[in-house]
């Protein structure tokens, strides 16, 4: 998981994939530029390529923006959030060679340095019809350009993860930013409403799907209060647990992911020290709480991954009395071995 | 037996086949999505101008330099007198200057590509020089008289004459404007394109109520719909509109516009 760096842990479902992803990139930049250059005949293949690139950079980033939130409304999305940085990549790479030729067409030959002529051509701030739109989309492809340096799990493990998840938490300044490019740029002058609606309908899209996902979260995370007679508060039936699953609770503010496997119960953060992933939303696999998103592994009476790997996180004091499950709602420290309650009369608990 | 509880973890070789089969459903569903937008794409986007930039193909002119306000070459036309007049501009966006520069009214041969719309002409330079020898047929073409056709207004946009004829597909309009910026900030003439009562397109050189020429003094008003009132006349083939760029102003603030 995070012990040696290599550039790309090859496996059979990453093949899978990126091959996918060269499939519908060759796809969409042969049908673009092919059919355009059809249909209209006026045009030049530079222009084609500029709006193929630039459009499939747009779409892949709604694909992009999706997944997530997907993921967090039916796990069934799952596989298509595994291998999702390869796609931010692929969505960069495109948005590069749009900007690319977009700086070198409009830009290149003239009086002036190329990027110095991106800012300074046209400062006229006055008017939304006026307003410059270019810089807007460099700025973007900037955030994207930090965004895909440091996708790698190197710079997760290097910049430490608040930083890294803040750094790439700005894919929605790009993807506004972007949404400003088209509107003030070519939705400017193009006539067909269709462009329009579709833009509009992606931007409602990208809107509601997070806050679908995010009403789903907040639902989640009622904050158990009902405490016993010491500090252990009751969070759940032990049947309300499917083996080797888990059940989320809200406990003090964070949440935590209780497991229940073969005959016990354990508790740990629900926050996978990787990407902030949700623990609880893993599986136990080979005896290791596995994470859904990424697939790191914890054991589940320490919250340590298992040797060589590092990674560790907070557990929680269990018991289970009357087939309810009570915790402390105080985490110990990552990598703390707790000792798993045992469930009675299961008759997996050995 | 199958898992009744699969579970996806992506560095394992297989994907269990209950969640395979949903995979390969909502990728199917993504990559017809993505080509059918593509597909609405290309078809929802605007026509482009029928402009041509013969682009790697050498031509050689004969005619007569026009050094100000804009670098020009005037060529003998097919009808007696008539001249056509060619824009000049040099390679990228840089105006055509540095080769005009002290030929003022002389006979050349210039050898570039054409660059040519809605009558209207352009030679980027990749040669000049004087001719020696033989001008007979280049005599008389500078001295044309210019026709006086009043004071006009005329609402149009400002767009560079070497982009808008032919060299940038779009070569006008809010994603152009940039580019016309550092075109016309180069060197290149700026024109005005007013559409017809009759639906056709008129392109007006612009220059100042002096005659001089006005690059830098038009670049606010490129690409927005700008209402300009001055005199107008007719040089041979070509309308020139002088007037004070001071006096130039926006006429509708909006996200599109139509010219009229």
């Amino acid at each position: 998981m995070s012990l040696n760096y290599q550039a790309v842990l090859w496996n059979r479902q990453k093949k899978i994939y990126d091959g996918l992803i060269v499939l519908g990139v060759v796809l969409y930049l042969g049908m673009f530029v092919g059919v355009g250059s059809l249909v209209r005949p006026q045009t030049t293949i530079e222009t084609l390529l500029i709006r193929g690139f630039g459009t499939l950079a747009l779409a892949l980033l709604h694909v992009i923006l999706s997944i997530g939130p997907l993921c967090r409304l039916d796990r069934r999305f799952l596989p298509l959030l595994y291998n999702r940085r390869h796609l931010g990549v692929t969505m960069f790479l495109c948005g590069l060679f749009h900007g690319v030729f977009a700086i070198v067409q409009f830009h290149a030959l003239g009086n002036v340095n190329p990027l110095v002529s991106v800012l300074s051509s046209n400062t006229d701030l006055s008017s939304l019809s006026a307003f410059p739109f270019q810089p807007l989309g460099l700025a973007a492809l900037g955030i994207l350009f930090l965004m895909a340096a440091t996708s790698h799990d190197f710079w997760l493990a290097n910049l430490g993860a608040p930083i890294w998840k803040s750094l790439h938490m700005l894919v929605y300044v790009a993807y506004g930013l972007l949404v400003l490019h088209v509107v003030l740029g070519v939705l400017q002058a193009e006539t067909n409403s269709v462009l329009t609606l579709i833009l509009a309908v992606g931007f409602v899209w990208i809107v509601s799907l997070h806050l679908l996902a995010g009403f789903g979260e907040i639902a989640g995370d009622r904050e158990l209060t009902a405490a016993g007679s010491d500090r252990f508060i009751r969070a759940c039936a032990v049947d309300e647990i499917r083996e080797k699953r888990a059940r989320i609770v809200c406990l003090a503010g964070e949440r935590v992911a209780i497991f229940r496997y073969d005959g016990k119960v354990s508790a740990v953060s629900n926050v996978c020290q990787h990407q902030n992933g949700p623990l609880g939303e893993g599986k136990i696999v080979d005896g290791c709480i596995t994470c859904p998103w990424h697939g790191y592994q914890y054991a589940p009476e320490s919250g340590a991954s298992p040797p060589p790997f590092t990674e560790k996180v907070p557990t929680f004091n269990v018991r289970v009395k009357a087939g309810e499950v009570w915790i402390d709602p105080h985490p110990n420290p990552p990598g703390t071995r707790t000792e798993p309650a045992p469930i009675e009369g299961d008759a997996s608990n050995g | 037996m199958a898992d009744r509880d699969p579970f996806y973890v992506g560095y394992l070789d297989r994907i269990p086949a209950g969640i395979a089969g949903r995979t390969r459903l909502a990728v199917a569903i993504l990559l017809a999505v993505g080509i059918a937008l593509g597909l609405v794409l290309t078809f929802a986007q605007s026509s482009f101008d029928e402009g041509v930039f013969e682009f790697g193909v050498d031509r050689e002119f004969r005619g007569v330099v026009i050094e100000k306000p804009y670098p020009m070459l005037l060529i003998p036309g097919t009808s007696g007198d008539a001249r056509v007049t060619h824009y000049l501009a040099a390679y990228g966006k840089i105006g055509a200057g540095k080769f005009v520069d002290g030929l003022d009214g002389q006979s050349v041969r210039v050898t570039g590509s054409l660059i040519y719309n809605d009558q209207q002409r352009m030679i980027e330079v990749h040669t000049i020089e004087k001719i020696e020898g033989d001008t007979d047929d280049l005599k008389g073409l500078k001295t044309a008289a210019e026709t006086p056709l009043g004071r006009m207004t005329l609402t149009g946009e400002i767009v560079d004459s070497k982009c808008h004829l032919g060299a940038m597909k779009p070569g006008r309009g809010k994603p152009h404007k940039a580019c016309a910026i550092r075109c016309i900030s180069g060197g290149i003439a700026p024109v005005l394109r007013v559409a017809t009562h009759a639906g056709e397109v008129d392109y007006l050189l612009l220059v100042g109520a002096d005659g001089s020429r006005v690059n830098r003094d038009v670049l606010k008003f490129i690409a927005e719909p700008v209402e300009i009132s001055g005199e107008v006349v007719r040089a041979g083939d070509q309308l020139i509109l002088y007037a004070d760029p001071a006096t130039y102003r926006r006429v509708v603030t909006g996200s599109t516009y139509e010219l009229r």
